[in-house]
């Protein structure tokens, strides 16, 4: 195969992604909400499909009911002990002993269900989205990233939170060596060493810098684990700058302000735009050759994510 | 005429893209790989999964599992489709169809402010309401108890004996007319100098000192009471965490977060200082307060009086949280005297142009607590801690 640049493209338009999420939000409300799951299918179905690589759309396979029926599991076996733990205490006027306890417990909870949720809606996503018609996959499971984020978080504690960036190293080789695109996974080669220096002095100039500081850590973070994954002989590579995304996030920051919400998904699209301009597979890759490898999952995890309120990228 | 569209076929078992030669026909979709090989996709079979947008090309899957899909970039292909596959049609987005839709999404726009507009002005506040008057009084009770504890913590709070038995007093006596009463009602002295009464759920009622240091009778402070007691007793602060928690779920649906709308709805919770009744709620506290002062026997014109002193905190800044949630307007004071002129003559009720009749009848007039020197007490609050 030739030495070139392959890039992500995306054709998808703010007015149309308006009226599907005003239709949602119609729905939405007439259906006290359980549209909702219909809705985000209807908006990722979208978005993927106007996202080209070498000359085919991304698609999405996840369906309303597969959504609503993890969300109702998730609900289930973590929402309720959840609120059992954490409200109920209070909400009976127990002693506080009952409600110190209900807290601890409560933390407890999220320590298993951050890494459910983290893997389980990866596993769900990657498993649901298809280019050429092969099915990406995550191929582990959760229990298997529960010691990396256990000693992450035990480290960060020790450590007063200078662990991170190898934690985050550690967490990224997981998530993104164990991502498929049918018979092929990504590769992932970063380190801790290379951004700890970075992360400390973001953390030193944090409160001279009003913060931004972070926000600086948090795109050459960004950059990094782009320009250090793999895929065959290609590599990514991101060039999105601090200043690029200041403006990006104030610009979208504004229009959503004075709008009062309406532009969102125009911001929504700025912000795909620029990733993707930025962003390229370097290097020689016979896509061809990928083979189909499909494995199914259910749909639990992601819903968790949502519940716990975490965000995830797509990687 | 035969039509003949160029397209891409994907056997859904590699990546390799493969030109296709697709001509819609009667009983299915032809297709001529550019390896000389043949198909036919019966058209119930196939799925369209993308090309329902413009400049989206048309993406068409069969079979289970492994999926073949078919890509043809021109949406003109699907109007000729649609044609062939005859009453299967329907399976297939009609390009004509997006004119229609954007109207439909402009209606929906309406439709959407309508629901809105509703749901917030109807639909959450009798909502709120039926929920209410389920919630068990014991829960009602922990959550006050927990709010009271933030609110008015006990290092705050202010004990003297005089004041504690005279409070007692008026309680029992506006106790008693309650039948069956579940809520067990404690009042609360906070040793602040602001014009402010408030009631928790469960029955907690906290009142501040410097309420305290401008009523000039016992009847006064009764009237306080008693409009906050039916707040508790018509379950207002339980109705109105329910409503902010509710209008949360309305917002974060139109955000298109539902578990966001949980924490909100969490969060909301813990802020029941900042809670504000409606007009309606005031007024129903008012009416019901006035209601219970008469049935208590107390003289209705100690509540009338300390609405009539809380006017001049009309004109004071917003801080004064008494008088910004309870606006002591002459409105309401209006009120007070009619009820307590329908009430005390029912025989002379009556209107003239709409307008109720004040009744001159006097009312029973027998002093609350006359052993107790109230100026007295209420000024010395201060030093007495």
């Amino acid at each position: 195969m030739e030495n070139d640049k392959r890039n992500l493209t995306f054709f998808g338009n703010g007015g149309t992604l308006f009226g599907i999420h005003l239709v949602n939000l119609f729905l939405g409300l007439i259906t006290l909400g359980i549209y909702f799951f219909w809705a985000r299918v209807k908006v990722r179905k979208y978005i993927w499909g106007q996202l080209e690589f070498e000359g085919d759309r991304l698609s999405y396979h996840g369906t309303g009911l597969e959504t609503l029926k993890g969300w109702l599991k998730a609900l289930v076996i973590f929402g309720i002990p959840y609120f059992v733990v954490s409200q109920l205490p209070r909400l009976m006027g127990l002693g506080r002993v009952f409600v110190i306890v209900g807290g601890l417990f409560s933390v407890l909870l999220i320590m298993v269900f951050i890494p459910m949720a983290t893997v389980g809606s990866r596993r769900y996503r990657l498993s649901r989205t298809a280019w050429r018609g092969i099915r990406f996959s995550f191929q582990k499971v959760w229990r298997e990233y529960v010691p990396i984020f256990l000693r992450g978080m035990i480290l960060n504690l020790l450590t007063l939170g200078f662990y991170s960036p190898y934690y985050q190293a550690r967490r990224d080789k997981f998530l993104i060596a164990n991502s498929y695109v049918g018979n092929r996974n990504f590769e992932y080669d970063g380190n801790g060493d290379d951004l700890f220096g970075s992360y400390f002095l973001s953390l030193v100039l944090a409160i001279p810098t009003l913060f931004f500081s972070l926000f600086w850590y948090h795109v050459k973070r960004t950059r990094y684990v782009w320009d250090h994954t793999t895929f065959g002989d290609a590599r990514f590579e991101c060039m999105i700058t601090f200043g690029g995304m200041f403006w990006l996030y104030l610009g979208n920051f504004l229009m959503v302000l004075f709008t009062i919400g309406f532009a969102y998904p125009w911001a929504q699209v700025r912000s795909i735009n620029y990733l993707l301009t930025n962003l390229s597979l370097n290097g020689p890759v016979d896509l061809e050759t990928i083979q189909q490898d499909a494995q199914s999952v259910n749909a639990t995890g992601e819903e968790l994510s949502s519940f716990l309120d975490l965000d995830f990228d797509l990687g | 005429m035969e039509e003949i569209w160029e397209g891409h076929f994907l056997d859904g078992k590699t990546a390799a893209q493969r030109k296709a030669m697709i001509s819609p026909e009667p009983d299915g979709l032809k297709i001529n790989l550019d390896n000389g090989d043949s198909l036919v996709w019966p058209y119930d079979e196939i799925r369209q999964a993308q090309g329902h947008f413009e400049g989206e090309p048309v993406r068409l899957e069969r079979g289970e599992g492994i999926t073949e899909v078919l890509i043809v970039g021109n949406t003109d292909f699907l109007t000729a489709l649609r044609k062939q596959a005859g009453e299967r049609a329907g399976r297939f987005h009609d390009p004509g169809f997006r004119r229609t839709r954007w109207w439909l999404t402009f209606y929906t726009a309406i439709a959407t402010l309508a629901v809105c507009f509703i749901a917030y002005k109807w639909g959450i506040p009798a909502l709120a309401k039926s929920m209410a008057a389920h919630v068990p009084v014991k829960w009602e009770q922990g959550l006050g108890k927990t709010e009271l504890e933030q609110l008015a913590p006990p290092g705050n709070r202010l004990h003297n004996p005089r004041l504690d038995i005279a409070i007692k007093r008026i309680m029992a006596r506006l106790i008693r007319p309650i039948p069956h009463c579940p809520y067990q009602f404690r009042v609360i002295v906070c040793d602040v100098p602001i014009v402010n009464a408030f009631a928790l759920p469960g029955g907690y009622i906290v009142v501040f000192r410097g309420l305290l240091e401008e009523t000039r009778t016992p009847e006064e402070l009764a009237g306080v009471l008693a409009h906050e007691m039916q707040h508790v007793l018509k379950r207002h602060t339980t109705q109105r965490i329910i409503q902010d928690t509710s209008t949360g779920l309305l917002l974060s649906a139109m955000a298109g977060d539902v578990t966001g709308s949980m924490a909100f709805g969490m969060k909301s919770a813990r802020t029941l200082a900042l809670l504000e009744y409606s007009r309606g709620e005031e007024e129903e506290a008012d009416r019901e307060g006035m209601k219970l002062i008469l049935a208590a026997g107390i003289d209705p014109q100690g509540m009338i009086r300390f609405f009539e002193t809380l006017k001049k905190y009309d004109k004071m800044p917003q801080f004064l949280k008494y008088a910004s949630t309870h606006p002591a307007t002459d409105d309401r004071i209006e009120k007070l005297k009619e009820i307590v002129s329908a009430q005390t003559s029912p025989a002379k009720k009556g209107t003239i142009g709409g307008k109720i009749v004040l009744a001159k009848a006097p009312v029973k007039k027998e002093r609350l607590i006359p052993e107790i020197a109230w100026p007295s007490l209420v000024k010395g609050l201060r030093s007495s801690k």
